[in-house]
C-alpha cells in the first residue's frame, strides 16, 4: 500500500473512533435508533471480531489450513480455553503465544 | 431521587446526604471539588489493575503496526490518535494487502460499532456539559471505561452529575496514557523480533479475549458462529468483502436465533 493510502487510512479510522464513540454525546438527545436496529446492532461487534479471528487461524500465509499441525488454530483453540478459565486477558495473551511458538517449533 | 444526593459515595445506589444543602456557594465549589478528587481516586482504585493489560496489548498494537509494513511516523500517528485497538489489528491486515479505502473504513465501523452501543448508554450521564467536552469524554469511552462506568454509575442516576466526571477520567486517562506508552515500545521494540515469532499472532489472541465476554447469550453463539464460517467460506472473495457479508449475515442468524429462543420460552 502506498504511503498517502496509508495516511488516509488512518485519517478514516479517526473519523470512525470519532463517529462511533463521541457521535451519541454530541447528538444523543437528537437520535432515537429503533429497537429492533438496536437489538440487531448489540450482535454486530461479535460477529465482527469473529469473522476477524477464524480466517486468521484457519490460514497459513493465505491458504487455507483446517488441520491438527496449524499451530495458529491449535493456540487459538488453546487461548480461548484459557480465557473462559481464567478471565484474564494479558494471561491469554501470553499462554496463546507460548503455546503457539511451541507447537511451530514442534509441529 | 433528590439531587442533593452524595454521588462522591462509593456505593452503586448513593445515599441521600443533605448535609450541604444549604452551604454557601465557595463552600460548595469546594465540596464539588473533592467529590470529583474522591470519585477519580475510587475510579483509579476500580481500574488499576487492568493497566498492565492494557500497556500489553498497547506493545502488541505497536508491533503489529510496524510489522504490517507501516512506518514509524504512520505507526506513532496511527497510535496517538485512531485509539481503538480492535479496530486497528483489524484493519492492519487489509493495508497489507492493499485493500480499497473504503472496505477499510466499513470494516473499521464495523468493528467499532460497539462504542455506538456503549456510547448511547455513557452519553446522557454527560448530557449538561459543553459540546467539545461531550465529543473529548466520548473519544476516551471504549471497553474499559465501559466495563466500570455503568457499574458505578447505573442507568438511574442519569441526573446525578456529582462525582462522574472525576470517576471517568480516573477510568481512562490512566489507560490512555498505558496504552499509548506501550504502542511506543512495541512500535520502537519490533525491528529486533524475527518474523518467525509471528507476534502479530498475540493481536488475534487479544481479539479472542475481548470477543468472548460479548458472546452474552445462546443467540449472540449463533452470530459468532455464523459469521466465522461464512468469514472462513469466502475468504477467496476479493477485497475481504467475506468480511463484511459475514457480519451481516451473522447478524441476521442472532436475530432468528433469538426469535426461535423466545418461541422456546413461550
Amino acid at each position: 500500500m502506498n504511503a498517502f493510502d496509508v495516511w488516509v487510512s488512518i485519517v478514516l479510522l479517526v473519523v470512525s473512533t470519532l463517529v462511533t464513540r463521541s457521535g451519541f454525546f454530541l447528538f444523543g438527545h437528537a437520535v432515537k435508533l429503533p429497537p429492533k436496529l438496536q437489538h440487531a446492532l448489540g450482535y454486530a461487534p461479535a460477529a465482527a471480531m469473529a469473522a476477524i479471528i477464524l480466517p486468521d487461524l484457519v490460514t497459513t500465509n493465505g491458504a487455507i489450513d483446517i488441520n491438527w499441525a496449524n499451530p495458529k488454530l491449535l493456540a487459538g483453540i488453546g487461548g480461548g480455553v484459557f480465557f473462559l478459565v481464567t478471565r484474564h486477558l494479558l494471561g491469554t495473551i501470553v499462554a496463546g503465544m507460548a503455546l503457539f511458538t511451541v507447537l511451530r517449533l514442534a509441529l | 431521587m433528590n439531587k442533593e444526593t452524595d454521588a462522591g459515595d462509593s456505593r452503586p445506589d448513593p445515599v441521600v446526604n443533605v448535609a450541604n444543602a444549604g452551604a454557601p456557594a465557595a463552600a460548595a465549589v469546594l465540596s464539588a471539588r473533592r467529590i470529583e478528587k474522591e470519585a477519580f481516586q475510587e475510579g483509579w482504585r476500580a481500574s488499576a489493575s487492568t493497566i498492565p493489560a492494557v500497556a500489553a496489548w498497547g506493545v502488541v498494537s505497536g508491533m503489529a503496526m510496524v510489522k504490517s509494513g507501516m512506518t514509524l511516523w504512520q505507526s506513532l500517528a496511527m497510535t496517538l490518535t485512531v485509539y481503538a485497538g480492535s479496530a486497528q489489528f483489524a484493519v492492519l491486515p487489509l493495508l497489507a494487502a492493499h485493500t480499497p479505502l473504503i472496505v477499510i473504513f466499513l470494516t473499521a465501523m464495523i468493528v467499532n460499532l460497539r462504542f455506538v452501543i456503549f456510547s448511547a448508554a455513557v452519553a446522557p450521564h454527560f448530557a449538561h456539559l459543553p459540546w467539545y467536552r461531550r465529543v473529548w469524554y466520548g473519544y476516551f469511552n471504549g471497553d474499559i471505561s465501559m466495563g466500570f462506568f455503568p457499574r458505578r454509575f447505573p442507568a438511574h442516576t442519569v441526573h446525578q452529575p456529582a462525582g462522574k466526571i472525576g470517576f471517568f477520567e480516573a477510568i481512562c486517562y490512566p489507560g490512555w496514557f498505558a496504552w499509548q506508552i506501550g504502542a511506543i515500545v512495541g512500535i520502537l521494540l519490533a525491528s529486533q523480533i524475527p518474523e518467525s515469532w509471528n507476534i502479530g499472532f498475540a493481536g488475534t489472541l487479544a481479539l479472542i479475549a475481548i470477543t468472548i465476554p460479548m458472546i452474552i447469550n445462546r443467540a449472540a453463539l449463533a452470530g459468532v458462529v455464523v459469521s466465522g464460517a461464512v468469514a472462513v467460506a469466502a475468504i477467496s472473495l476479493p477485497y475481504r468483502l467475506g468480511l463484511l457479508l459475514a457480519v451481516v449475515i451473522g447478524m441476521a442468524a442472532a436475530m432468528v436465533a433469538d426469535k426461535f429462543i423466545d418461541k422456546e420460552k413461550e
